[in-house]
């Protein structure tokens, strides 16, 4: 982080926290007592901008815009290292995914959103994830810039197709295509309904 | 005893070899497993990330309804599967309310989960239900000599949140397995630790990282090779590893084998029926010994 960014006076808004409580599994941040656990235990720690600790307590001070700007949820891989350590039982990475999806509501242009919303969509198109084509179209979407990148993986992904690791053809469709595309619309309406006075 | 098998997405593509030597090692073991009729991807976690916890929840669950009918336990190889599968039944079974939802979902297909399943790990059939006995039993070559270090990874021990069928931070299953082959697991504390997971296309310098430790553990516990049950494992301590070497100096020559390939070699099943010309780092190095090339 730069000293700019740590000097600036930051901009509260008081309601945040009360928004934030409204976003699914929110409503926990409040339980966190700042011991600090989470911050030593998080294998991402180095390369976020604020650990999950500081990251609570941002959100109790009403900091909405360093919350939703935080790299923090992003590089959260899902461990559960954090959520079995909590001394205080927070599901730390269930609030990382609610954050997360709160996020990827307003924006899924790059990075970590953008790979999520290209799985999930995979997932749904055949009932089953085709990894090869799911990588292809993350890039796709993520346009010219992201070749330089492409290429600096280019021996993984070659190494992969040697060695039969990214099927050519993608698996079948399952049958309940349409029963499985229902229970997720169902689903996302009970969500919807139950968490839409969130940030 | 028989179980309804969920294989997942991971263990048909990029973790193929886990699938052929699954059922290699299930034949070997009469493992009585059927794959549960038209099952779909579970959501990996990562899919909680855009649509959130409750549908990426509720799509797993669809996976338990088709399952339950047969009434036999689930039975799952894939770590991040085996998260979704066993946490939507727990949270299901001590939350009537969400319980309520996901059926409500559930409900928009005709279909309804009563809860009446258990969702086990491989690891846990093999150290609990098939026995070490048996396992001891069935191996024709022991894998005297060979030092393995057992990589559990993350979601496989942490799954429940609590502690499952072995320790959440230093689970010891795994162990007891490779030590009814004949190898010896050496100590290593990386066991349960995260590799990067899909961090693959966005933040690469994690796998480097991450990975890049669980090695180096492995190394310094002077390992021969790595086993693991987890698909996302694999792909990083496997398939990432020379780019590893490339990019941090190192020289790691560190096979990675799924749990199941190492059972198949001590049950002198045909390594063709393995799977190992899925494995980019060659196993044949750690393991000519004991019949692979």
């Amino acid at each position: 982080m730069s000293a700019d960014k740590e000097q600036a006076t930051p901009k509260y808004e008081p309601a945040f926290h009360r928004e934030f409580r409204a976003i699914e599994n929110g409503a926990y941040a409040s339980q966190c007592m700042q011991c600090g656990l989470c911050a030593v235990t998080c294998p991402a720690r180095e390369l976020m901008d604020y650990t999950p600790r500081r990251l609570f307590k941002m959100i109790h001070a009403g900091e909405k815009e360093k919350v939703m700007n935080a790299n923090t949820p992003w590089l959260c891989t899902s461990c559960y290292l954090c959520t079995v350590r909590c001394p205080r039982g927070i599901p730390i990475v269930d609030v990382m995914h609610g954050l997360k999806h709160e996020l990827a509501k307003k924006s899924c242009k790059s990075g970590v959103a953008l790979l999520s919303k290209v799985f999930f969509q995979s997932a749904m198109k055949r009932g089953r994830v085709y990894e090869a084509a799911m990588t292809n179209s993350f890039y796709m979407k993520l346009g010219p810039g992201s070749i330089p990148d492409a290429m600096k993986q280019q021996d993984v992904g070659l190494d992969m197709i040697k060695h039969k690791r990214l099927p050519l053809f993608p698996p079948k469709k399952i049958k309940g295509l349409k029963d499985l595309k229902k229970i997720y619309e169902k689903a996302a309406a009970i969500q919807k309904e139950a968490h839409k006075d969130g940030v | 005893m028989a179980y309804s098998f969920y294989p997942g997405c991971s263990m048909e593509a990029t973790g193929k070899a886990y699938l052929v030597s699954f059922e290699a090692v299930e034949k070997a073991l009469e493992l009585d497993a059927h794959e549960i009729p038209d099952w779909n991807c579970c959501g990996a976690t990562v899919s909680a990330n855009y649509v959130g916890d409750l549908p990426q929840l509720a799509i797993a669950a669809r996976n338990l309804a088709l399952a339950e009918s047969a009434g036999h336990d689930v039975l799952v190889g894939c770590s991040s599967c085996y998260l979704n599968l066993a946490w939507v039944n727990e949270r299901m079974k001590l939350e009537p309310e969400f319980a309520a939802q996901i059926n409500e979902a559930l409900g928009a297909a005709n279909m309804q989960y009563n809860m009446t399943l258990n969702v086990r790990q491989l690891i846990d059939v093999l150290v609990n239900d098939i026995g070490l006995d048996k396992i001891k039993a069935r191996t024709i070559k022991p894998l005297t000599g060979l030092k393995v270090a057992c990589y559990s990874g993350c979601q496989t021990v942490r799954a429940l949140r609590r502690r499952d069928f072995d320790d959440v931070e230093y689970p010891q299953m795994m162990d007891k397995v490779v030590e009814a082959l004949g190898a010896r697991a050496v100590p290593f504390p990386m066991a349960a630790r995260c590799c990067g997971g899909s961090q693959q296309f966005t933040k690469v310098d994690m796998i480097y990282h991450c990975t890049g430790k669980v090695l180096e553990s492995a190394a310094q516990a002077g390992a021969d090779i790595i086993v693991t049950p987890c698909p996302m494992c694999h792909m990083n301590t496997d398939v990432y590893q020379k780019k590893i070497n490339k990019v941090t100096g190192t020289k790691y020559d560190m096979p990675v084998l799924f749990i199941t390939q190492l059972m198949g070699v001590a049950f002198d099943l045909k390594p063709k029926d393995l799977g190992f010309s899925y494995n980019i780092v060659a196993p044949g190095s750690k393991l000519a010994a004991y019949g692979v090339k």
